[in-house]
């Protein structure tokens, strides 16, 4: 593409994100696969097949999606709320567990069947795991479920599993930007727990540290120091090979204990909902749908697999929290929901290629993990929407 | 009388209020000031939305809920069909001066200057009523007049 089409194509990319936006709006569904799906209609693959001009995966597109990343985990950060994870640490470490064990595991087992190598069978098995925090929140707002005791078992283990993902990632990120063999290895996932120790610190000392780095009357002034001390810090932590996605996650935490708290939020947000619209686009727009329709049997194991294990460790964490039958069942139809967490994880997977993972491999997991997450965004709300139906069968 | 407090991550605070019994009320208050009231009818009921609130509403409703809100209503600057009249409603007890009176006899008219234009007995609405309707304790009497004259009828029709 010619430089001087590509403020274009970014027009192109946004009016279509607000587009097919506008349309989930009036369906009233989840935005995240119609993104997804405007960025594959809109990519070489397909419009460009058709002799077209298509948005390709420019510079911009690609930094605007890492952008994306990076603000999804920091407002995860800074809405990680360890006091509330502690308070409760009994029961969401039960459900938490089960839900890591049942779940991780069965993924594991699938990716050694499907793969026979350890770390696509780790990749694999962080995409079944991870639940749809935002389509969980949002479907739990539309139902109104969040006034029902069922909510806690649920946010609880979403807490959870942020916790878990934000050490996954660290790990699978420095395995996969790391060398083949075990010494790599395990230099690599050193230095990100050095890092991630090293942002610990910061944390913990930091408070009064950005305190005074935020106080300024300035609206402009201070969303620009937020977004400068984050990407800054994300930026860094990439270049040394640790997920720049941790690094925000727990920038974010450390903004979590200063007071500003609500003032990011609302500051920071419009700025989180472009970039990470981007991410979602730009997954559709390195995705081949030929690769995705090759990988139609992967998808249809994972989805046949992982669809009843959640709905079995959500009802188990259901059960922990003391819930009856009918409730419980609620928490497994929720959980059944996978989103955002796993497209990240699939990006990972995707930039190993032809490194650490074989091309093959890479495009194998990323095409299934998309195609797996647009089955499983619309099927998780579908049996939310429908649990009425499932709850006579548990309901004396 | 309980109040629960959680986070809600990404969407702000939620509170549950128990009520008398197993009932309870789930106060959703959002990041944006946006406020979602559910009534639960016991601990197996779900949620049911009553209200969808913007900030500035849910304050405003708040702040009546505490007693703290008041507001009156200047009745001089209401525009009414009737000039500086008012329409008012008085209820006859039975210990009251007029009751079992007929309404001439009791003088409403001439003593105080409003008109009663209906008397409520019950179920039935006695309009226009003629002076030698007798009025019976427990009417509701329909008075039209000014301020002052309004005050003047409670006078009179109050047990003294």
């Amino acid at each position: 593409m010619a430089a001087e089409t590509s403020l274009l194509e970014v027009g192109v990319m946004f009016a279509a994100i607000g587009a097919v936006g506008l349309l989930a709006a009036r369906l009233d569904l989840s935005p995240i696969p119609f993104y997804i799906l405007a960025g594959i209609g809109l990519n070489e693959f397909v419009l460009g097949a058709a002799g077209l001009p298509a948005v390709s995966a420019s510079e911009f597109v690609g930094i605007g999606a890492e952008l994306g990343i990076v603000f999804l985990l920091f407002f995860l950060g800074l809405e990680f709320n360890l006091e509330r994870l502690l308070a409760d640490k009994e029961r969401i470490g039960r459900a938490g567990v089960i839900d890591l064990v049942v779940n991780f595991g069965v993924g594991l087992a699938l990716g050694v069947y499907l793969f026979g190598d350890p770390l696509p069978a780790l990749l694999l098995a962080g995409v079944v795991y991870i639940s749809s925090s935002a389509i969980i929140t949002k479907s739990l707002l539309d139902l109104g479920w969040i006034a029902n005791p069922e909510s806690s078992p649920l946010l609880g283990t979403l807490v959870f599993e942020d916790l878990v993902v934000a050490v996954y990632l660290a790990v699978v990120v420095a395995l996969v930007s790391g060398g083949g063999d075990v010494w790599s290895a395990a230099r690599a996932i050193g230095v990100a727990f050095a890092f991630i120790a090293f942002l610990l610190v910061l944390v913990a000392a930091g408070t009064t540290l950005f305190e005074r780095l935020l106080d300024t009357p300035s609206t402009e002034y201070f969303i620009l120091r937020a977004v400068g001390v984050t990407v800054l810090l994300a930026g860094a932590a990439l270049a040394v090979g640790v997920s720049e996605a941790v690094a925000a996650f727990f920038v974010g935490m450390a903004f979590s204990s200063t007071e500003y708290v609500h003032d990011l939020e609302t500051a920071l947000s419009s700025i989180r909902d472009v970039f990470a619209a981007v991410f979602f686009f730009w997954i559709g727009v390195v995705t081949d749908p030929f690769v995705v329709v090759e990988a139609t049997g992967v998808i249809l194991l994972l989805v046949v697999v992982t669809a009843p294990t959640k709905l079995l460790s959500g009802f188990l964490g259901g059960r922990t929290y003391d819930l009856d039958d009918r409730r419980s069942l609620r928490v497994g139809l929720a959980m059944v929901t996978r989103g955002e967490f796993s497209l990240i994880i699939a990006a990972v997977a995707l930039s190993a290629a032809g490194g650490t993972l074989a091309p093959e491999t890479a495009r194998t997991i990323y095409a299934a993990a998309v195609g797996y997450v647009l089955v499983m965004s619309a099927l998780g709300t579908t049996l939310m929407g429908a649990s009425g139906w499932f709850e006579r069968f548990v309901t004396v | 009388m309980r109040v629960y407090e959680s986070e809600v991550p990404g969407v702000g605070r939620k509170f549950e209020l128990e009520l008398t019994g197993e009932r309870s009320v789930v106060v959703v208050v959002h990041h944006d000031g946006r406020c979602e009231l559910f009534r639960r009818d016991g601990s197996d009921a779900d949620g049911e939305k009553i209200l969808d609130l913007k900030g500035e509403q849910a304050n405003r409703l708040g702040s009546i809920l505490e007693g703290a809100y008041f507001e009156s209503v200047d009745v001089d600057s209401l525009s009414v069909p009737l000039g500086d009249a008012i329409i008012e409603w008085v209820e006859v007890v039975p210990d009251s001066p007029v009751a079992g009176k007929t309404l001439g006899d009791s003088r409403v008219r001439t003593e105080t200057g409003t008109s009663i234009i209906a008397i409520q007995r019950g179920e039935e609405t006695i309009s226009n009523p003629a002076p030698e309707t007798a009025l019976e304790p427990g009417d509701l009497l329909v008075a039209v007049g000014t301020r002052e004259e309004q005050a003047e009828l409670d006078a009179l029709v109050e047990p003294e």
